[in-house]
């Protein structure tokens, strides 16, 4: 299993988790250090200490700046992550266009949607298949598909594949001159009784 | 949970975002113009309000207790969102396929329903399980391993990347044949 196919499954929801996760683990452990302070774990003096220290206070007053800078130091970096994880969060995943040629004078570029629907409507015509969508992921440069099949009910996966990789993916891979062309497959196992009808184009 | 960490996330970010800025707006504010602090975020009145509090105040522990189970809940989202495709062997190297479980849920629970003997039955798939519950008017056992084998024939068909375990339990309900 190639990692590329493998990442074309879907779109990955890591960073969300890795930065949702840290974002949890700090709150909690903030909540667990006050209540093991409030608690008297560290000493009953400690826990009598008022939240604002008076020691704090003292050494923020004859640090003046460090502080500042501290405080500016902090909320700049703040800030930055949270801009840069909205941007990313919210960002649309990219529909490569495919690069054929960059050679100068002869650049060659496919569109999109010319891809997605060249190797749609061959998708649908393999037997047992009754939708198909395509699209593309990745880079210009290394692009992969993603391929979603609805299956009508009774199908035999293999004989699906056999068509998918000897007629559909060979097709495409010649289209775009590569030996291997990096695809994800997702199936819809028993989705329906019949095909649907065809749409109105 | 997918979807919700879909959601939620945009959310912290932009909340640490907003948190970051107005740090950076009221220290600058007060360093450069202290006249004019607080410019946006009521700080002092803040302050005010938790001086004379101790680590011991009711309040301070009520609120380390609101933020730790926030915390807890954003946490366990962060790593309960984790993908649940079902694979499929790979028909040639540079091809992934996968299904949803629901779709192997289907796919299995038709299989099942076809049978004649059942009268009701549901599944629950996953990649590694598949639990296969079903009622019938007959003796439950002799169904039950016949089921057994209309399932493991069903999966032969399917070409998954790992078998999942099957676990079938038929129940007889009442009712006339």
């Amino acid at each position: 299993m190639s990692r590329r196919s493998r990442r074309a499954v879907a779109r990955s929801a890591g960073r969300d988790r890795v930065l949702t996760t840290l974002l949890g683990l700090v709150l909690v452990a903030a909540a667990v250090l006050t209540l093991l302070v409030s608690y008297g774990v560290f000493g009953t003096f400690r826990a009598q200490r008022p939240v604002i220290d008076p020691l704090l206070v003292s050494w923020i007053g004859t640090h003046a700046t460090a502080t500042r800078w501290i405080a500016i130091g902090v909320g700049v970096v703040l800030f930055v992550v949270g801009i840069a994880w909205v941007v990313r969060s919210l960002r649309p995943e990219p529909r490569p266009d495919v690069a054929l040629s960059e050679l100068p004078g002869e650049r060659l570029v496919v569109e999109h949607a010319a891809v997605a629907d060249a190797v749609r409507h061959d998708a649908e015509t393999i037997d047992g298949v009754s939708r198909a969508r395509v699209r593309l992921v990745g880079t210009p440069q290394k692009p992969a598909l993603r391929i979603a099949l609805t299956l009508v009910e009774g199908t035999d996966v293999r004989d699906v594949w056999a068509d998918l990789d000897g007629r559909v993916l060979a097709r495409a891979r010649e289209a775009f001159a590569v030996s291997a062309l990096p695809t994800a497959v997702r199936l819809e196992l028993d989705a329906s009784a019949a095909p649907t009808p065809a749409r109105v184009e | 949970m997918r979807l919700l960490l879909r959601v939620l996330a945009p959310l912290f970010a932009l909340l640490l975002a907003v948190v970051g800025l107005g740090i950076v707006v009221e220290t600058v504010t007060l360093w450069v113009a202290p006249a004019a602090s607080p410019l946006v975020v009521p700080w002092p009145s803040w302050r005010a309000a938790v001086e004379g509090l101790t680590w011991q105040s009711g309040s301070v522990r009520a609120v380390a207790i609101v933020v730790g189970v926030v915390g807890l809940f954003v946490l366990l989202l962060g790593l309960v969102a984790r993908r649940h495709d079902v694979y499929l062997a790979d028909p040639v190297p540079e091809v992934t396929v996968t299904t949803s479980p629901r779709s192997l849920a289907r796919a299995v629970g038709h299989d099942v329903r076809s049978h004649d003997d059942v009268v009701s039955a549901s599944v629950v798939a996953s990649a590694k399980k598949i639990t296969v519950k079903a009622a019938t008017l007959d003796p439950a056992e002799e169904v039950r391993a016949s089921l057994r084998e209309r399932v493991d024939e069903t999966l032969l068909r399917l070409p998954l990347a790992r078998r999942p375990r099957v676990a079938v339990s038929v129940t007889t309900t009442k009712g006339v044949k």
